[in-house]
């Protein structure tokens, strides 16, 4: 067995070579990453150090198997084949390098273990057709919203030189005798070396020749490596590790802006971006023509990192130098962004700590400033006096429980929309008639109840929330209840989420979970088979917020009613546009489609003749985008709870 | 620059107005007051003078419940001092509120000379708007009303903008120390964060003066008979239909009242 870290080269000892490049790849490598390691732990702190067992769940899932890559089929089996092929030349690396420093170490080099060969020259021929294909998608295919940077063709170009050599090595090495059993690939490759004289001590060098443009290679890659997107590679599996366990909200903050005001976690996004896109491609303000994308914050975020590193650099402001208010404006909060990072990248709550610098500056336009005066100033966005609050329930034959007065099992907490806006009350009331037909013992607030907060805080208005919440936890306190129902997905995210109960959260559930309950149990059950082709719209505060896709649909099929699915459900479910305090604002100028009016075309295109809603502002919203997009002969609009009435009334 | 921003609050007309049982005033126990829109705007300009020349702005509010969030929120915005007048009661008709006001601000040590004393041009309650030229005569002063903007002040002279009916608008000078009525400021009211306000409740004290002698409740030879509240119409009526035959209907309509 030949030793390529043995001899000389041009009169010097090679193993002294290999000693000298990798002290000095590793020492830039090791220079580079001290680098950002100072730079988080200049940042303020985020606890990301709890639950241990789903934090390692969620790696076996997100790293290891690559769930998200793979919801695009093409690059996802590609990148997870790249991915493997990787590991095991990573491991190859490290053992023929240990090797080749220590010689008097009793182990093999790796290609010259047998089973190891192998698997190395298996998972070569299968990365260089993964790579073949990740070529073929970036450069023919060319998919929307991908970064087409030089960095991702080096990088190609690099891997492939690391496969290729490792191949020739082999291929070599079966002529030179020094391959043992069954080497398929190595084989195969000695067939054309062969032909081209390459036998005996020629092929010897060869083998020799290659493992060193292998492992030069590798260690230029490890230099390179955290100069470029490929960061990802390093830091991905630290963001996935230590990504958010929960829909992840900032922790109160004056805003931030600068390096230092934003949270180490918040910061590390910026670092394990790989530029892929899928955060535009699924983003619901870029894809109706608001000026944010999801993909440039990360970047945006990166070079506020590179600018802190360069030298003589003190970095900048992102808000305003490279992000500007109308970006940071323009998100809906919907979280389709983070639910496809295969990287485990946080937009939303950077976006959150913007808006909260652009509120503490007082810069915000004026419907949203007028929604936020009244909330705090009547509790509801409406501007209304909170004694109407339970005016709705004035069109009923019976009165509901004061929940503040008696005892109730359920305290129904309706939210704004659901109360003030005179179109939704007729369903609210109907929703009312559900529970007392069910006999389920309920109460209200009456004009005790407050905007929940939820969508003041996304807005970045983070004392308005605290100051909602504490009024709506004084109520709480107040009422006497077993459990809380909402008609209003943000209410429940808020109460289930983000209040902060001090003798224990009680059980929060959505109306739909509630009815579905009711119906399952027969307490509530369907006189009349309803017929028709439906499809539902999943709330972003009910499915990616809260994971609650299921009693919907269940719901529906009770009603005997057919469903299909629009292309965009679940998970992938497509925002209304109302979220964050979008719908406080106003539209502006450049929108080419309205996400509710993507939405509703979306539904029509399905053949269903009615887009079924479990949200007040859905509702609202998809009742104007109907009529705008020029779909009112097309498509009607119920929330759920109007057709479990028509079909449950005796 | 010395500004002095003079703000009260009015009755929510949010919330339903009830008429006291006396028949001759507001239910003040049933009502929720407000800081007066136009005073708000009042202080919006004396913060964008501040901006502009510097100076220091304080501002003072008759005593009323929840008059504290008006003092903080001021502050929060940038208001360096707060102050709460007690001893003017409430209710009081325009002229009381206008001679009681001037003389705390006189009685007031430190408070006075200023250079410009800010205030709402007309209130819910003061839809003449005497309040404030009513103060600058008792304090003397020169006076200009209806005000969008200031454009100048040098040489001990303001140039203000004061707008007349159908957009017309007039430039004047008037000469400092002098009372404005402020219209609107010249730009809205600015926002300021719940989170702030708090702060301010921590760090900022709110001073109290007290008006030296009580005033009548109105002037001699008015008194109030009654107060009612506004009748409901109910005239409105929805057209329904296609756009044709709610087109057919309004011009029906429009014909049956002789305007066609």
């Amino acid at each position: 067995m030949t030793d390529p870290a043995a001899g000389l080269v041009l009169g010097v000892p090679a193993r002294a070579i290999l000693w000298l490049i990798t002290l000095a790849a590793f020492g830039l490598f090791g220079w580079r990453v001290a680098a950002y390691l100072r730079v988080l732990a200049r940042a303020r702190p985020e606890p990301r150090w709890d639950r241990w067992p789903e934090r390692i769940r969620r790696f076996v899932i997100e790293v290891l198997a690559q769930r998200k890559l793979l919801e695009e089929p093409l690059i996802g089996v590609a990148h997870l084949l790249i991915f493997w092929a990787f590991v095991f030349y990573a491991t190859g690396f490290f053992w023929n390098l240990a090797r080749g420093l220590l010689p008097w170490l009793a182990v093999p080099y790796a290609d010259q273990a047998y089973a190891m060969a192998l698997a190395l020259e298996i998972f070569g021929v299968i990365g260089l057709a993964a790579l073949a294909v990740a070529a073929y998608r970036r450069y023919i295919l060319r998919p929307d919203r991908l970064e087409q940077s030089r960095d991702a063709g080096i990088i190609l170009g690099l891997i492939s030189v690391v496969l290729l050599s490792s191949l020739l090595g082999a291929g070599a090495a079966v002529l030179s005798g020094e391959a043992h059993g069954w080497r398929p690939v190595a084989s195969a490759v000695a067939v054309p070396l062969a032909a081209a004289g390459i036998g005996g001590t020629a092929a010897s060098g060869v083998v020799t020749a290659m493992w060193w443009v292998h492992m030069v290679t590798v260690l230029g890659f490890l230099v390179y490596l955290p100069y470029s997107k490929h960061l990802h590679l390093l830091a991905s599996p630290f963001g996935v590790l230590f990504g958010a366990l929960e829909p992840p909200m900032p922790a109160a903050s004056e805003g931030a802006s600068r390096l230092e005001e934003f949270t180490w976690r918040q910061l590390f996004s910026g670092l394990a971006c790989a530029e892929c896109g899928r955060c535009d491609r699924a983003c619901p303000a870029l894809n109706s023509g608001y000026p944010l994308s999801p993909k440039m914050l990360m970047h945006h975020v990166k070079e506020l990192i590179m600018a802190s590193l360069a030298p003589g650099g003190n970095g900048h402001a992102l808000l305003r130098e490279k992000v500007k208010p109308e970006e940071v404006w323009a998100c809906m909060t919907c979280l389709a962004c983070i639910a496809r990072c295969p990287v485990g990248n946080e937009h939303v709550p950077v976006l959150i700590e913007l808006r909260r610098k652009l509120m503490a500056e007082g810069e915000l336009e004026a419907h949203l400033q007028e929604a936020l005066t009244n909330l705090s100033r009547y509790g509801n966005s409406f501007g209304q006096s909170a004694r109407n609050r339970a005016r709705w329930a004035q069109g009923l034959d019976f009165k509901i429980k004061d929940a503040r007065k008696e005892q109730v099992a359920w305290l129904w907490f309706t939210g704004d929309y659901a109360a003030y806006d005179p179109r939704l009350q007729p369903i609210t009331r109907a929703a009312a008639r559900l529970l007392a037909r069910a006999g389920v013992d309920f109460g209200i607030l009456y004009e005790a109840e407050q905007n929940s907060g939820n969508d003041a805080r996304r807005a970045g208005e983070e004392g308005l929330f605290e100051s909602l919440m504490e009024k709506n936890l004084a109520a709480f306190g107040k009422a006497r209840f077993e459990k809380i129902v909402t008609t209003d997905p943000h209410s429940l995210h808020a109460l289930r989420h983000e209040y902060r109960w001090s003798n224990g959260r009680p059980q929060v559930v959505h109306h739909t979970e509630l009815l579905w309950e009711l119906i399952r149990t027969n307490r509530l059950s369907p006189v009349k088979r309803l017929n028709g082709k439906v499809t539902y719209h999943d709330p972003c505060y009910l499915g990616r917020y809260n994971g609650i896709y299921e009693a919907p649909r269940r719901i529906l099929h009770a009603l005997g009613l057919e469903l299909v699915e629009m292309p965009r459900h679940g998970s992938r479910s497509y925002c209304c546009g109302a979220g964050g305090g979008r719908i406080w604002m106003e539209d502006v100028a450049g929108i080419q489609e309205r996400p509710a009016e993507s939405r509703v075309r979306e539904a029509a295109a399905t053949g269903a003749t009615m887009l079924v809603v479990a949200c007040p502002k859905d509702w609202v919203m998809f009742q104007d985008a109907r009529k705008t997009a020029g779909l009112e002969d097309k498509l009607v609009i119920k929330e759920i709870v109007e057709l479990v009435e028509e079909a449950t009334q005796p | 620059m010395n500004l002095l921003v003079l703000m009260r609050m009015v009755p929510d007309v949010v919330e339903e107005l009830e008429i006291a049982p006396d028949g001759k005033s507001l239910d003040r126990e049933a009502l929720r007051l407000i800081a007066s829109e136009s005073d708000d705007h009042a202080l919006e300009e004396a913060l964008l003078l501040k901006e502009r020349y510097g100076g220091k702005v304080t501002v003072v509010v008759p005593d009323a419940p929840e008059v504290g969030d008006l003092l903080y929120t001021a502050a929060a915005k940038g208001a360096d001092r707060v102050i709460r007048l007690r001893g003017i009661k409430t209710g009081l008709g325009v002229a009381a509120l206008a001679r009681s006001c001037a003389a705390a601000l006189q009685a007031t040590p430190g408070l006075l000379p200023v250079n410009l004393i800010l205030t709402g041009t007309q209130a819910i309650e003061d839809l003449d708007g005497l309040v404030a030229p009513l103060v600058a005569h008792h304090l003397g002063l020169p006076y200009i009303g209806v005000v969008t903007a200031v454009t100048e002040i040098a040489d001990g002279k303001a140039s203000v903008v004061k707008e007349f009916q159908a957009g017309y608008r007039g430039e004047f000078q008037i000469a400092l120390p002098a009372v404005l009525g402020v219209q609107s400021a010249e730009k809205p009211p600015r926002y300021v964060p719940v989170a702030k306000v708090r702060a301010a409740m921590k760090s900022v004290k709110i001073e109290e003066c007290e008006v030296p002698q009580p005033t009548p409740a109105a002037l001699e030879g008015i008194e109030v008979l009654a107060m009612s509240k506004p009748e409901v119409a109910g005239r409105a009526a929805m057209l329904e239909g296609s756009p044709e035959e709610v087109a057919g209907k309004l011009c029906d309509l429009l014909a049956e009242r002789g305007l066609l």
